[in-house]
This record gives C-alpha cells, sequence and structure tokens, in this order.
C-alpha cells in the first residue's frame, strides 16, 4: 500500500476519493440519521445528486464535494470535543413521522 | 426510501462470530449474531472497527453478504495482503470471537423488491458481496424482476458464491463471468477486463433505463462507470461503491 502523494486530493483524485455512501456511519454519527439517500443540489453547478453520490475526500476531516463540479458540500473535522460542520448547497431531507 | 432516514442513531454493537466459511483462498464468511440487530436493506454495510491492547483503532466497511430475509448477519471479507484490517478478519478471527460493528448503512447504494428493475449488477472481485445481497434478497421474494450479473475475477478459483450463483440462475437472472488473468480449459464466459462492448452484450439496453450497481475496487468502478456512460445509460442511475485505497 503507497501514501497517496498527494493527501488533499486535488492532483490524482482517482486515488484518495472514496463515494460518499462509505461515509454514512460517520454522517449518521454526526446527524443521528442515515443522510445517503438524501439529495442535495449543488450551489455551483446544479447537480442534484444523492448524497452517497458525493465524492468523499478523507484526511484529517472528511469533505464530501459534488460529483458534478467539485464543488465543497460539506466539512466534517472531529475535534476532540466537539464536531465543526460546514454545508453548502441546498439539502432536501425528508424525516418520516412514526 | 422514507423508512431508510428514520431517525435511529446508529450506534457501536458487539457482535460474536457464530460460524466463519472459507469462501475462496482469500476469502472468508463471517457470520455474526447481532444483539438488537435491527435489519437491513440489501446492499448495504456495516463499520466494523478494531481495537489493539494499546487503544489504536482501526476501522473498516465491508459490505452484507446476506440477504435481509435469512435472519442472520453475514459479511465476506477479501483478505488483503498489506491491509491492517482484513488480515485479520480473515485468516485470525475465529469463532466465538467478539467483532465490533455499527450498522447496517449506506442506504444510497442498497436495492428493495418494490423498487423494481431491470437490474444491471456488476462486481469486481469482492465487489460482487453487496450485490449477492441483492440477489438472495431477490429470491427470498420470488425474483422475476430482470437481473443480469456480472462478475469480473482474477482466476476462476476467485469466483465468489460460485455454486449458489449457479443454482440461483434462470429464466430472469442472467449470470455473465469474466476472468482478466486466466482462462482455464472449458472457459465458456469472457477473458478479459469489463469494456463497454461486454456491457453492452449483458444489457439491459439503457432505453430500459435499468437501476444499475457496480462495486469494487477504485479502478474496477471507474472503468465500468465510464463504459455504462459511453453507452448511454443516465449517470444518475449508476450507483456505486468503491473500495478505496486500503484493506
Amino acid at each position: 500500500m503507497s501514501e497517496p502523494r498527494d493527501p488533499v486530493g486535488m492532483l490524482d483524485d482517482r486515488a484518495v476519493w472514496l463515494d460518499g455512501n462509505a461515509m454514512a456511519g460517520l454522517l449518521a454519527e454526526v446527524f443521528g440519521i442515515e443522510l445517503t439517500a438524501v439529495v442535495r443540489t449543488c450551489g455551483s453547478c446544479g447537480t442534484a445528486a444523492a448524497v452517497g453520490a458525493h465524492r468523499a475526500y478523507v484526511s484529517a476531516g472528511v469533505v464530501l464535494r459534488c460529483p458534478g463540479c467539485g464543488d465543497v458540500a460539506i466539512r466534517i473535522a472531529r475535534l476532540p470535543d466537539r464536531d465543526v460542520l460546514q454545508v453548502r448547497g441546498e439539502w432536501s431531507v425528508e424525516l418520516p413521522r412514526d | 426510501m422514507t423508512a431508510l432516514l428514520t431517525p435511529r442513531a446508529v450506534r457501536w454493537r458487539v457482535g460474536t462470530v457464530s460460524e466463519l466459511v472459507q469462501e475462496t483462498p482469500e476469502a472468508v464468511t463471517i457470520v455474526l449474531d447481532v444483539p438488537d440487530w435491527p435489519g437491513h436493506v440489501a446492499g448495504q454495510h456495516v463499520d466494523i472497527r478494531l481495537t489493539a491492547p494499546d487503544g489504536y483503532q482501526a476501522q473498516r466497511s465491508y459490505s452484507i453478504a446476506s440477504g435481509p430475509e435469512e435472519g442472520r448477519l453475514a459479511l465476506t471479507v477479501e483478505r488483503i495482503e498489506d491491509g491492517e484490517v482484513s488480515p485479520y478478519l480473515a485468516g485470525v478471527l475465529q469463532e466465538g470471537d467478539e467483532l465490533e460493528l455499527r450498522g447496517p448503512i449506506g442506504a444510497h447504494f442498497s436495492w428493495r423488491v418494490e423498487d423494481g428493475g431491470p437490474l444491471l449488477l456488476v462486481g469486481g472481485g469482492s465487489g460482487i458481496v453487496p450485490l449477492m445481497s441483492m440477489l438472495r434478497h431477490r429470491a427470498a421474494h420470488g425474483g422475476d424482476v430482470d437481473t443480469r450479473l456480472l462478475v469480473s475475477a482474477r482466476r476462476r478459483g476467485d469466483l465468489l458464491y460460485a455454486p449458489e450463483l449457479e443454482a440461483l440462475a434462470g429464466p430472469g437472472l442472467a449470470i455473465h463471468r469474466t476472468l482478466t488473468r486466466e482462462r482455464p480449459d472449458g472457459w465458456d464466459g469472457f477473458d478479459r477486463r469489463v469494456d463497454a462492448a461486454m456491457l453492452e452484450y449483458v444489457g439491459p439496453p439503457p432505453a430500459e433505463r435499468p437501476r444499475v450497481f457496480v462495486c469494487g475496487p477504485t479502478g474496477f468502478v471507474e472503468q465500468v462507470a465510464d463504459a455504462l456512460v459511453e453507452l448511454g445509460h443516465e449517470p444518475g442511475a449508476i450507483h456505486a461503491e468503491r473500495f478505496g485505497p486500503t484493506g
């Protein structure tokens, strides 16, 4: 296993990004719900895609990017005492009431 | 889809290994007994967390192989020689051992019979695992959704679930195989990497608007997804699950 030559993932993105679907556990931990089927519309290019179809760049934190243009959808930084989130674009979340 | 969004904190649980099945020299199926397991949708995965005596933790995601109707949780793990987690799961782990896991998660890469078809499932190596869960789910419900499975492996001996797939194949379920590193005597499948011509042969054509699920190593998924788009499949209908660079 070789180290990615570009840990931030901006040079050769095939080497380092995963599907947003792989972040399901982290997102559930942070938000308390399964988010991967939620649709997000990019504020930059207008692409509407499920969170699970976004690109997840994992380094010190996690950045989800639009699969259409690469614009940042959400940044998640996990600090020792708190999670710091920056959310962008339009997220359409439906929560059933039982 | 709404049921998948039910607010429910995904918590870590401890499962006990009830059975180990050696599928191929490199892959083992781990059957787990998990108290209060909430059930899963075919295609979903779990996160597994290993903790070393010094507190160091390593976490990986593994697809669920069992069908939702089976009442058990089974994962199939392929050993990656220089990996951090898989050599333990597929080599050291024994029946009776405990494993920390959370899930099921990953609603985006999931399918239920009521979602309908036709279905195109493309798996590279152990990328067949979540697709197998979908096929088991499909079979449990009578299985008449038009389904095409294309499996790519290096060698014949690496093909997972071969006898079970043999038994499942029939009207409505076409199974295609390709080997990339050998062509054994009497082999009647493909013998090259998945390409657009192969996908066109397997079908269904884009005009039938199949739901497409592709799982495997990153390079494999990229190649298949590019070929599918080239053939005219809607990018939004292609659900992809990449393993990424670690094991």
